[in-house]
């Protein structure tokens, strides 16, 4: 039970929002923008963040924020409100569809939504890993309007946006869309929990892509660990091993696994996407 | 048409009857046919009430302050800024009702006193108008703490060196005999002696050793625990709670508050799953506390998931040392065993269940020499209460991966070797109780259906693909249910004006299904059709008759004998009133099909419904009298048992079985698919199969769930850290493998018509067999639960270096 009191607020567009969360700022209120809610919901009611909360501003209803489509410039636009079982079933990007259909279980993708997902406190935020891949265009309301920016300009370990400002929508180039692909998802023991690690893993014209969720505090994609990964010169085995030492924070250990289970696992695990993507086996991407 | 005709005695009436085994012809006889629930389609439309579900004008809601620590000093309690907020109508602490409970040892305060044990245990009360202000008041509740050394394992406790958990127990009122070691932190310690130990060890060429362990889990029940109390101006107190046990809560209440039993009525609606967690007594002694400090009114104390999972009972956790002996042909010598049970803070049933795995520690095998030590361990974990199988699947798990393992030394098929062994009438289980035919099933018969059953014979490792293994893993199992010696039950039934019956017993509905099979009695003795029988649903201890407690799979055993006797009694009555209508005597006259008739000529018959409140005459006179059944039934024979050698007759009888385990293992990342579970039990004679089916099934499924993944994860603080389904796994629906349940029929011969308990019998091998697979797969002993991929990994870890 939520025994915190806070108003709940519902815009119905872009401006609605962005002054609602002023004027409430003003008034001394600390708001929050509220997407799907799953989030601040289930961590509200056992207390254990989100405690200082007055105020949520639901975006939902945003015309903007529920799009999914491609735009006229062979973008695709999603909205930051669309859920992830709606992703999921599109397909309009196979590995988010694909990343997205590992998060969470089905009644829960019912209501969390992209924008949630990313922005969230939840250290794995695995929807991310797709649009990091692909360094996709973030749509954000603030008081001066709408701008646009590549997520990895903002990204540092999480998105960094500034107070009263919102993602809108994510748009993802048509390129991308339909290059060979594998995500991966692996937990301690089931398909439905949080990831021991999540790989999502694109193939360009001369390269792999690699980004990683569960491994670390937070998500991330490295330029060093891609350009490692795809050195031809050496061994997969090589490559992989010279990898791990790369990766750039310590390597979570919880009740999930130990470190060095991680790093077993992502041994194989990449291991496992390499010879696939390797061997043009893409696209059929394993779950 | 099928005929059978089966010889069934019943022992209880002193008497043999036949009963003809009549199937698919129609509603004469249910023996063997599959009814559905009596209550299924009210459960699956949302109709069926639960505790929760029922609400009183004028209700209060109550929410526990738990303990953030697992062992501290409770230095003092502020209550002050609590009392004041919103909506708050009392604040109860532990020193308002200096009550201690506990169904062994009397170690465990109503609320805690002076200090805490365990993290999340129940420190303080708050009652308020609605759930959310009691909520918001608790974080006004200020203890302040003084930190304990934590006692995180039994190994750690039982050394005696850093802490004691019960400085006082020597104090402690003992409703049980216990042979306690205090200054270990044991509150009972079991031997059993049977044999001559050092012969056994002569006599043996081979040993093996193994040590095996468990941790604390939950039995996550989909419905949390949820109870309501209330006192009346008269001084009766109601009390309605999701219980196995209103009896017992009636009893306890009465006892530990000094209220005539009488003035204590318990109610218990539909209980949603229950496994042995809702057999213990807490809420129910909290919130009266909590509507006594406001004057009686109604109040209401549901969990949530995440003080349900730590601050009430738990499932117990387990180590155990293995020692078993065999000559070179395979012929069980000798058993050396110790078990340090981890009952948590307070001991509540594990003593008992501490008791009932050393009486029971070879399993279904004969082993003449056996030498068993079980220690009742206090930690400062959670405390445990009784779990589906009481003991047994943690036995089963020590026993059978010593058999696996003595069965690798020795070259031989673990199979032959469990064959071989298997315990058979004539036999004395490890309490030197001496088994018959009639109490306990064909071990033999099981083992080898099972051996059809997961195609054994193809081999237990057999390659699939690149990297991916199948292995199979077996285990045989057995269970007694270990109740008090004078365990009873009762059931009365009544009859309508049109003759239809009304069966009023006192066994809870948890989900098992037991009051169809009651049903199914009924009707089958009655023989009428089961439509004709009204069945109350729900238990009031104002009005139906005692049943010791819904658990030990013993409500058919104990309440289909009652409803036998029951239904004999109104059939004595009817052919009394009947006797006056046919001018006969009663004994020349039979019951069946609704009709009383004489047996020489059976067209010459009266209708039940002319003779339920007498016999009326043309002229208006009645005779005879109104038609009430009775029966009863108390356990007997059972003994209690001797301190020094665990001599004792513990249960009525021993269901066997045996089950297997099929997977699909990668070598290569350790990860692995269950594909097949396999439960061959000796149930007797069964009256609703596809009933039994779900029950093993859904044991089985249980049984894997548990040992694949389940388990309590401690901080170094000895806080619980996953008490939420976010991160407490257990098998989901898409997870669940093959199942195959098949059944032995061998008749318990004092059961209701030959019926044997099988709700908790199909979790019990499951642990083993699953590790005896995976073992067999990995190439590598795994002797701990839960068995994740991370688990058999390190272990491979370990001897690759």
């Amino acid at each position: 039970m939520i025994t915190t009191d806070f108003e709940y607020y519902c815009a119905q567009s872009i401006t609605e929002a962005v002054d609602l969360f002023k004027q409430l700022s003003d008034s001394g209120i600390r708001p929050l923008f509220y997407n799907g809610g799953t989030e601040i919901i289930t961590l509200m009611r056992i207390n254990s963040f989100y405690t200082h909360v007055n105020a949520v501003i639901d975006i939902k209803r945003i015309p903007e924020c529920s799009v999914l489509e491609m735009d006229e410039h062979d973008y695709l636009v999603i909205g930051a409100s669309v859920p992830l079982a709606e992703i999921e079933e599109n397909m309009a990007f196979p590995l988010l569809s694909k990343n997205c259909s590992r998060i969470a279980d089905h009644t829960s993708r019912e209501k969390i939504t992209l924008g949630g997902n990313v922005c969230g406190h939840i250290k794995y935020k695995e929807a991310i890993l797709p649009l990091l891949l692909t360094n996709s265009t973030l749509v954000i309301a603030d008081e001066k309007g709408l701008h646009e920016v590549f997520i990895q300009d903002i990204f540092d370990k999480e998105i960094i946006l500034e107070p009263g400002s919102f993602i809108v929508q994510f748009k993802i180039e048509k390129e991308f869309l339909s290059m060979p692909y594998i995500n991966k998802k692996m937990t301690k023991i089931d398909r439905i929990g949080y990831p021991l690690i999540t790989v999502s893993a694109i193939q360009m014209k001369k390269e792999i892509r690699f980004a990683f969720s569960g491994l670390c505090e937070t998500p991330f994609y490295s330029y060093e660990i891609d350009d490692i990964l795809n050195n031809e010169e050496n061994s997969i085995r090589k490559r992989i091993n010279a990898a791990i030492k790369q990766i750039p924070e310590p390597i979570l250990d919880d009740i999930e696994g130990s470190a060095s289970y991680r790093k077993f696992v992502l041994s194989n695990t990449l291991e496992e996407i390499m010879m696939k993507l390797n061997g043009g086996g893409g696209n059929e991407a394993i779950s | 048409m099928k005929l059978e005709l089966k010889k069934v005695y019943n022992y209880h009436k002193k008497e043999m009857i036949k009963v003809l085994l009549i199937q698919q012809m129609g509603c004469l006889n249910l023996i063997g046919k599959s009814i559905p629930r009596r209550e299924g389609k009210n459960k699956v439309t949302g109709t069926a009430k639960y505790t929760a579900d029922y609400s009183t004008p004028g209700q209060l809601y109550a929410v526990l302050v738990t303990s953030p620590h697992a062992h501290a000093k409770i230095k003092s309690i502020d209550i002050t800024k609590a009392t004041k907020c919103a909506g708050v109508q009392a604040v109860v602490t532990g020193k308002d009702y200096p009550v201690l409970t506990g169904s062994a040892v009397e170690d465990r305060p109503v609320l805690a006193i002076e200090k805490v044990r365990y993290f999340g245990e129940p420190v303080a009360i708050v009652v308020a108008n609605s759930e959310y202000e009691a909520e918001k008041a608790c974080s006004y509740v200020q203890v302040e703490y003084e930190l304990l050394p934590v006692l995180h394992s039994v190994e750690e406790s039982f050394t005696g060196k850093n802490a004691l958990i019960h400085e006082s127990f020597h104090l402690y009122t003992k409703p049980k005999k216990l042979k306690p070691i205090p200054e270990r932190n044991v509150a009972n310690h079991v031997t059993v002696r049977k044999g001559d130990f050092h012969k056994g060890k002569h006599i043996s060429d081979v040993l093996v050793k193994t040590n095996v362990s468990l941790p604390q889990s939950d039995h996550a029940a989909m419905e949390t625990r949820s109870v309501k109390a209330e006192i009346l101006p008269t001084g009766e107190v109601h009390i309605e709670s999701s219980s196995q046990a209103p009896f017992d809560i009636q009893q306890m209440v009465s006892k530990h508050f000094n209220i005539d039993t009488n003035k204590v009525i318990v109610h218990t609606p539909f209980v949603g799953g229950a496994f042995g967690g809702k057999a213990a007594i807490q809420l129910e002694f909290i919130a009266y506390i909590a509507s006594k400090s406001t004057g009686g009114k109604p109040i209401k104390l549901t969990h949530s998931r995440e003080n349900d999972m730590i601050s009430s009972p738990v499932h117990i956790g387990m180590d155990s040392d293995v020692k078993l002996g065999a000559t070179n042909d395979g012929k069980l010598t000798m058993l050396e065993m110790t078990f340090k049970f981890d009952s948590g803070a307070y001991v509540d049933e594990s003593s008992d269940i501490t008791t009932t795995a050393a009486l029971n520690c070879t399993g279904p095998y004969k082993v003449d020499h056996v030498w068993c030590d079980a220690y009742c361990v206090y930690t400062n974990h959670p405390y445990a209460t009784s779990f589906r199988g009481y003991g047994h699947g943690e036995l089963a798990f020590a026993i059978e991966r010593a058999l696996d393992k003595l069965a690798e030394k020795l070259q031989m098929d673990p199979m032959e070797l469990r064959i071989k062994n298997a315990i058979k009438p004539g036999d004395t289980t490890p309490s030197q109780a001496k088994l018959t035919k009639g109490n306990i099933g064909n071990t033999k018969a099981c083992l080898e259906r099972i051996k059809k059953l997961i195609d054994w014979d193809e081999g237990d490792v057999v390659p699939v693909s690149n990297n991916v293994i199948r292995a199979k893993g077996i285990s045989g199992l057995w269970k007694t249910s270990m109740s008090p010696t004078d365990a009873s039950s009762g059931a009365i039934i009544t009859l309508n004006k049109d003759g239809s019956m009304n069966l009023n017993v006192g066994v809870v509905e948890i989900g098992q299904g037991t009051k169809t099979t009651l049903i199914q009695i009924l009707a089958t003795s009655m023989q009428v059709d089961e439509s004709k029988i009204h069945m109350k649903m729900d238990v009031n201890t104002e009005s139906s008759p005692e049943h010791w407690k819904t658990v030990a799979s013993t409500a058919v055993y104990m309440a289909g004998n009652a409803v036998v006797e029951a239904a004999e009694d109104v059939k004595r009555q009817l052919k009394n009133n009947a006797s006056y209508k046919l001018r006969c005597k009663p004994e020349d006259l039979e019951v069946g099909e609704s009709r009383v008739y004489l047996k020489s000529d059976p067209q010459k018959h009266v209708n039940v419904q002319s003779v339920v409140r007498g016999y009326k005459y043309n002229n208006g006179n009645t005779a005879g009298n109104m038609v009430i059944g009775r029966g009863g039934f108390v356990m007997n024979q059972l003994t209690n048992m001797d301190l020094k050698t665990g001599k004792a007759f513990p249960g009525p009888a021993w269901t066997v079985g045996a089950q297997a385990v099929e997977v699909e293992f990668n070598t290569r990342t350790f990860f692995y698919t269950i594909t097949k579970a396999v439960s061959v039990l000796d149930a007797g004679v069964i009256f609703n199969p596809k009933g039994a089916r779900g029950q093993v099934t859904g044991a089985m499924s249980m049984g894997l769930s548990w040992a694949s993944r389940e388990g309590f994860y401690f901080n170094q603080n000895g806080n619980i850290i996953n008490n939420q389904f976010r991160t407490y796994k257990t098998l989901r629906f898409d997870e669940q493998p093959e199942y195959i349940v098949d059944f032995v029929n061998t008749e318990q011969l004092d059961g209701p018509y030959g019926a044997r308990g099988v709700g908790e019998h199909g979790i019990i091998g499951m642990p083993a067999a699953l590790a005896n697979s995976l073992s067999k797969a990995a190439n590598t002993s795994l002797n701990h639960l839960p068995l994740i991929p991370e688990f058999i990994w390190s272990k491979k870890k370990e001897e690759t270096p």
